[in-house]
């Protein structure tokens, strides 16, 4: 066993330095970067259409000037309720409203989506036809006024004076577990597709180069694999513990950040979870990754590389949506197998950290995924022998007896 | 007698082609020994089996007396056919994790390869890339990577091919100070002047057979002494009064030399009036013994290429 592992690190080493040690990584390292600058400049302008297009949306009120007051303390009365609807215009009636009415809804400088005018007690409101929610917003405030009037309310100030006392409750909200399984899930299906989807061309230079004679001739063949695989990891770890730093100083300086920190309610509490988390995306990646190095280590060119990789990324994409639906469905036959199927188990099993705060079914869980790395290994590296090496034939494929 | 390797009787299917059809070998140690024998003979087929690289179909190997020849690996040097580097990797980095591979430490292997580039004459490379390198110098390289952690038992698979002469004489040189070490020193070559001039002991393989398994003397002893004679006036009816096989060579005649001798020959010469202007006795070279055990086994010889089956 020691003489494995020691293949194994020298393996690992190699692989790690001819990865980290080129410029190419920095290039990887801050890959997000590009994709965080995109999202930013396509949100920035979204936001600036978006903000345009609000600024430039209305509701009116064609009022009679001793109903103005009492509009615009209704108005400010419903203030607080943050309603959504587009800013109020309260303009003074006119000798023909009608008109003005439809004149404002036509207009070209600004986007009017309802307009009332009329008596207060019957009063006509045109709006566009999705505008509902506008034109019951402008009925509301006429019946605000209305009533206040029939109670001969007229002071501003409030009848009620509620004690208001904010507390921080200490139970995880169930929502909030529920979004927190589907994060871990989206969490470690997007680095792992990202990371470990570099494995299925790890072979193919040791294949271009020759170098596989020299390795195979004195490493086992399932150290090379297990080695390239902890070599590639060590690069990924590099990759995520750079972003996990970034992350953690925006939630903890930063308002959204902070915001999204507060709202991470895992039931088994957050250090397990991140604990959790971590092996879980060791064991996602290391899965997924020996597939991939298996499948990829039978190509002999890029094109075969990237077809063979094809089945395996929709494969890892199923994964996903099952350990997606159960992340959202705790407890649930398809949780359950969601947990069990070996590729979607990590995802699984870290959303199942966020909604059930048992510790033991995780130890059965990383048991259960390790072994399924080893078969997965084992397999990968007696395809490699058989198509590769040409040694063994097809048949003893899933016998136990391995190149002496 | 010590064998680091030992193999009986192996075989080797790809498909239907039967590549090694039953090999047994027993190197002793502390000798340099060659496998000889025409392109697709089943030379590299039998060092991967050996090495355990591939497993044999049936029969037995053992390697520095392990049947699973694997749990002897940290102890091999291997040079395979098909070279292989890292392009991106240095010289020393290469050397050391060749080593790292056979058990090495990183660190004694980065020392090793730059005092064995050093040796070498190519000290000023040691920090070079892989791909900034020359074939030739490449291939040094490799073989470098393959002795670094001071193996008992060196297999070298077509060592010379790809080197230049000085490159070759590198080889040979080095090849030579490994066994004065004390390692044993097995290695495949269709080149006979190599085999002729390092070889302790060689077996012939052709058609995925040994043919022969000798000493390079008992190789050579195989064919008659040769004659090379060259008439006073050439005359290219002469070649009825000499043995059988006589071919024109130059501005004389080469021939095997009859078991009774050269007199009875001579002397019609000497008669005829061609007279005797040179008369040369030669011992058959290992490539001579070579060409004849092929075409006994069935496997025709490329003059331009060597000898292919």
């Amino acid at each position: 066993m020691t003489h494995f592992f020691r293949h194994v690190k020298t393996i690992a080493h190699r692989d790690f330095i001819a990865v980290v040690g080129t410029p190419m990584f920095l290039l990887f390292l801050m890959g997000p970067l590009l994709m965080i600058g995109l999202s930013y400049l396509s949100g920035a302008g979204a936001e600036t259409a978006a903000k345009s297009s609000r600024d430039a949306a209305r509701i009116a009120i064609l009022a009679k000037p001793a109903d103005i007051p009492a509009l615009g303390a209704a108005e400010r009365e419903l203030e607080p309720m943050e309603l959504r609807v587009p800013k109020l215009e309260i303009l003074p009636s006119t000798a023909d409203d009608a008109k003005a009415a439809h004149d404002l809804l036509e207009s070209k400088k600004a986007d009017y989506f309802a307009v009332m005018y009329g008596p207060l007690e019957a009063p006509i409101i045109q709006h566009e036809a999705e505008s509902l929610r506008s034109a019951a917003y402008l009925r509301e405030l006429a019946e605000r006024v209305l009533r206040a009037r029939k109670a001969a309310v007229t002071s501003p100030a409030k009848l009620t004076k509620p004690q208001m006392q904010p507390i921080k409750p200490q139970r995880n909200g169930v929502g909030g577990q529920l979004a927190t399984a589907f994060g871990a899930v989206l969490g470690i299906f997007f680095l792992t597709i990202i990371l470990a989807s570099q494995a299925v061309g790890m072979l193919a230079e040791e294949k271009s180069n020759k170098v596989i004679e020299v390795i195979a001739a004195a490493s086992p063949l399932e150290a090379v694999f297990v080695g390239k695989l902890i070599g590639m990891f060590g690069a990924a770890m590099l990759f995520v513990g750079f972003w996990g730093v970034v992350l953690g100083v925006w939630m903890t300086n930063y308002p959204m950040g902070q915001a999204l920190a507060a709202s991470i309610a895992p039931a088994v509490g957050i250090g397990p979870f991140l604990v959790l988390c971590g092996l879980y995306f060791a064991m996602s990646y290391m899965l997924l990754g020996a597939l991939l190095l298996g499948f990829g280590g039978l190509a002999s060119t890029m094109r075969e590389i990237q077809m063979l990789s094809l089945p395996v990324t929709l494969l890892q994409f199923a994964m996903y949506s099952i350990a997606s639906q159960g992340s959202g469905a705790p407890g649930s036959t398809i949780a359950t197998v969601a947990e069990i199927i070996p590729f979607s188990s990590p995802m699984a099993m870290a959303a199942r950290a966020a909604n059930d705060s048992a510790l033991w079914p995780h130890a059965v869980a990383l048991g259960w995924q390790t072994l399924w790395v080893a078969i997965i290994i084992a397999l990968g590296a007696k395809l490699f022998r058989i198509g590769v090496l040409k040694s063994g034939s097809w048949r003893t494929l899933f016998s136990r007896k391995s190149a002496a | 007698m010590d064998f680091p390797i030992r193999a009986e009787n192996i075989t080797k299917n790809f498909g239907k082609a039967q590549a090694v059809k039953g090999v047994s070998l027993q190197v002793p140690k502390g000798m340099i020994y060659g496998v000889l024998g025409p392109n697709g003979a089943g030379k590299t087929t039998t060092l991967r089996m050996l090495l355990g690289i591939i497993d044999p179909d049936s029969g037995t190997r053992e390697l520095l007396g392990h049947s699973a020849p694997r749990e002897a690996s940290d102890r091999v040097g291997y040079l395979p056919e098909e070279r292989g580097l890292y392009p991106s990797m240095k010289a020393r980095e290469t050397i050391a994790f060749m080593g790292a591979l056979r058990g090495l430490d990183w660190s004694e292997g980065r020392k090793r390869a730059g005092e064995m580039m050093e040796n070498i004459g190519l000290g000023h490379a040691v920090d070079k890339k892989i791909k900034q390198m020359s074939k030739g110098m490449a291939q040094l390289v490799q073989l470098l990577g393959s002795v670094v952690h001071k193996p008992e038992l060196i297999v070298l698979d077509e060592p010379f091919s790809g080197l230049d002469p000085v490159n070759q004489e590198h080889l040979e040189l080095l090849i030579r100070a490994e066994q004065a070490r004390g390692a044993t020193i097995l290695f495949s070559t269709h080149v006979m002047g190599h085999a002729e001039r390092l070889c302790d002991h060689l077996s012939i393989i052709v058609g995925g057979l040994v043919r022969f398994d000798g000493t390079v003397e008992s190789a050579r002893e195989m064919l008659p002494m040769q004659a090379h004679y060259v008439p006073h006036t050439p005359d290219a009816k002469l070649v009825k009064l000499l043995p059988e096989g006589a071919a024109a060579d130059g501005d004389g005649w080469r021939f095997m030399v009859p078991e009774k001798g050269v007199e009875d020959i001579l002397a019609k010469l000497i008669k005829s009036g061609n007279g005797i202007a040179g008369l040369a006795m030669q011992r058959p070279s290992l490539h001579d013994a070579f060409v004849k055990i092929v075409r006994e086994a069935g496997g025709t010889v490329d003059l331009d290429e060597g000898v292919v089956e």
